[in-house]
């Protein structure tokens, strides 16, 4: 791996499953048809795996370019979910 | 101190299922019994050693509910793994005797506390 | 599996390991201390050793505590257990100090036997260590979590890659090859790390969810429109506030009370809280300790029973063990509950201790190998370069440094002056001058002469502990009242232990001079005591 693929999974593995993460909190948060306390905790207890899982992804994917696209997708798709299951 | 004999129990048998798996390893086998492990014997190590585990687990479950018994019994395995792991290659036969020797004083001691 | 996949999970492991590694093994160490934070803090405390509860005990509380704030809005009584042997009162005064901080109150130590109060020598005492272990010390609280988050983050991240890059997970279960250098230490990693996988993945993923406010707060934000007091108050709210004052009147006698609480629990009653003392609208709440069913239940669920003070009358009975908990929330309750084991009794207590000695010893050899790795890779002739001396001269604070600086905080505690001024914050400043000792030593020696060097003084340190007790309280190992209460003889014991598996670790390292034939490298000597450093044997 160059220093630059290596500086670029790094960020991806941060920022972006961190960013996962969140959005996989607030999506879940604002959908899943349980109480909300409830759906609140298990967006949370899913956000923390999914944060490793996207740095393992991050590092394991063949190119920076997949690694990116592999973290950006997911995260997009949440972020429409957390927008449709927004309390009007 | 009521739960610390069937404790005993439980972590005397899960060292004793664990040695027996490991019994059914050919590197293990070899440091322990002194002989090759003829590979149709491989059975009569693997099963008891995983009913070991098992009744280590029931046991457990006698002590603690059910969440807590599950996860002190995974703990259990690594309290008496590691001192396995590091007697296996010092002292292999010494592991094997305790397999059987540890259980036995763990069942004494708590038929000798339930009798008094 | 394909290579290419586990060498970068190789490397992964090896660098999130490394980054924040030494962090983790402080935490850990310093976590597993926090197992037994109130028995270090009472072994800290001699001068409330020969306390014992008796019969009469609660009236002298009550007693202690009309003479001291008769007019408080509340009364708290900590009775003596297997964690502690004095009485602890607190009380919230009637009048708040106006300093907007968080209203703790006031609070005195009682002697469970002769109800007078008593003034121990200052000290943080355990908490210090468990403090340390989520914030770390003299950095801004709210930095020092984050970055105790992040390496949380990081442990689970290695500890997955770990278990992804480990080839040979169930062949090599029960594999130890000693003397081999690097071999052995990926060996003793291998078996620390696997046999306590549940553990590690636990207490790792539970420290994260302890700090999901911090950390992960959106998902709160979107539910609840922003307004978090509204989620916790939804979730974490502990009883509403207590009634207004009323008017002055008696109240009928505890011990009664005390028995009929006893009898419903079939546990002893340890703690006693009565709102509104000397009033008519006086309420008393008796608390017996909860048991472990309860790690799915919210935190500081105990059983209790709710009395009216001026009646006896018997107001609420509450057993948390059959509150409905949401599937989610029971998740969640067991993870941390389960990490901070204050459900545990003495013998699940040491069970956890040893759990945590496992967690450590991983940290501890991942380090170690790290450093042997590299070595084992030099050629003949060839000598480290500064990064490998760096890394191994940081290992050794981290290791036998931290093992030295916690040695010597105890020691304080007993050569200092008691009434020594700010006492508490030089017993600190004893521990960080040792631990910044032992960081210059390593930096200047990186090499197995200095990992003989702070070995031995650590060994001498820990046997000192015991000693210097003989020479200072009358609660040491020869005494019966150290043995009346097993906390006090076990924390010496444990200082034996440690003692001698350093002078155990210092023999190995000494003994069998190097072989001809390997590399004159230091690390494949080291690599004999994978599992026999002070801070992680297993048991």
């Amino acid at each position: 791996m160059t220093p630059l693929s290596i500086t670029s999974r790094t960020l991806a593995a941060a920022l972006g499953g961190y960013g996962l993460g969140a959005l996989a909190a607030m999506a879940l948060a604002v959908t899943l048809p349980v109480a909300r306390d409830q759906a609140v905790i298990i967006g949370i207890m899913v956000a923390f795996l999914l944060c490793s899982g996207a740095a393992i992804w991050a590092f394991s994917a063949r190119s920076a370019w997949r690694a990116w696209a592999g973290i950006l997708a997911p995260s997009l798709l949440l972020a429409g979910l957390y927008l449709w299951g927004l309390p009007a | 101190m009521t739960m610390a004999p069937p404790l005993f129990l439980a972590l005397a048998l899960a060292y004793a299922g664990l040695t027996s798996l490991s019994l059914a390893m050919k590197r293990h086998h070899d440091q322990v019994m002194g002989r090759k492990l003829q590979p149709e014997r491989v059975r009569y190590y693997r099963w008891p050693g995983w009913l070991l585990l098992a009744l280590s687990l029931w046991v457990t479950l006698t002590v603690w509910p059910l969440g807590l018994a599950l996860f002190m019994a995974v703990g259990l395995v690594a309290i008496a793994g590691l001192p396995l792991v590091f007697l296996l290659p010092y002292r292999a036969r010494l592991a094997g005797r305790l397999a059987v020797a540890l259980p036995v004083l763990a069942m004494l001691t708590w038929s000798t506390v339930a009798l008094a | 599996m394909n290579k290419s996949f586990r060498q970068s999970m190789a490397w992964l492991h090896t660098w999130t390991g490394l980054l924040l590694g030494w962090l983790l093994v402080a935490i850990f160490i310093t976590g597993t201390s926090a197992y037994f934070r109130e028995e270090i803090t009472l072994w800290m405390q001699p001068e409330v050793h020969d306390s014992t509860l008796q019969p009469g005990t609660v009236e002298l509380a009550m007693a202690a505590l009309n003479a001291k704030a008769p007019d408080a809005k509340s009364w708290d009584i900590n009775l003596p257990g297997d964690r502690q042997t004095a009485v602890e009162l607190r009380w919230q005064p009637a009048k708040q100090p106006e300093n907007g901080g968080r209203r703790r109150g006031e609070q005195m130590l009682m002697d469970a036997d002769s109800g007078e109060v008593v003034a121990p020598r200052a000290t943080r005492g355990g908490n210090f260590f468990y403090r340390f272990h989520f914030e770390l010390y003299g950095i801004d609280r709210l930095w020092a979590r984050l970055l105790v988050c992040l390496a949380t983050m990081f442990m689970l991240i290695a500890i997955i890659s770990g278990v992804i890059t480990h080839k040979k997970i169930f062949k090599d279960f029960f594999t130890f090859r000693p003397g081999k250098g690097q071999r052995s230490w990926l060996d003793a990693h291998n078996a620390t790390a696997v046999l306590a996988l549940p553990y590690h993945f636990m207490i790792t993923y539970s420290g994260l969810l302890l700090f999901m406010t911090l950390i992960m707060p959106w998902g709160i934000d979107a539910a609840y429109e922003n307004d978090r007091r509204a989620f916790f108050s939804e979730v974490f709210s502990r009883g509403e506030d207590a009634a207004q004052p009323g008017s002055p009147g008696q109240m009928v006698a505890v011990g009664p009370l005390i028995e009929q609480t006893e009898t419903r629990f079939g546990k002893p009653v340890e703690r006693i809280q009565i709102t509104n003392p000397n009033r008519d609208n006086a309420q008393i709440t008796l608390r017996v300790n909860r048991d472990p069913a309860v790690t799915d239940r919210q935190r500081g669920g105990d059983p209790t029973q709710v009395f009216q003070g001026n009646t006896g009358e018997l107001i609420d009975t509450r057993i948390p063990a059959n509150d409905p908990v949401s599937p989610g929330w029971r998740i969640y309750n067991f993870f941390t509950s389960v990490h901070m084991a204050r459900f545990a009794d003495p013998l699940t207590r040491w069970l956890f201790f040893l759990f945590g000695i496992a967690g450590s010893a991983m940290t501890v050899t991942g380090m170690l190998l790290w450093v042997s790795k590299r070595t084992q890779q030099l050629r003949r002739d060839q000598q480290p370069d500064r990064a490998l001396k760096m890394v191994n001269g940081l290992n050794m604070a981290s290791i036998t440094g931290l093992m030295l600086a916690i040695a010597a905080y105890f020691l304080a505690n007993r050569l200092l002056p008691a009434t020594l001024a700010a006492r508490e914050d030089r017993e600190i400043q004893v521990f960080f001058i040792i631990w910044l000792v032992s960081l210059v030593h390593g930096l200047l020696r990186p090499n197995r002469h200095g990992w003989i060097e702070q070995v031995a003084a650590a060994s001498l340190l820990w046997l000192a502990i015991p000693v210097v007790n003989i020479f200072t309280t009358a609660s040491h190992l020869f005494t019966p009242l150290a043995w009346q209460h097993a906390a006090i003889a076990s924390f010496d014991l444990v200082c034996l232990t440690l003692a001698a598996l350093g002078g155990y670790t210092l023999w190995r390292l000494q003994r069998k001079p190097l072989p001809a034939k390997a590399r004159r490298a230091r690390a494949p000597r080291r690599a004999n005591t994978a599992s026999e450093q002070p801070a992680g044997e297993s048991p």
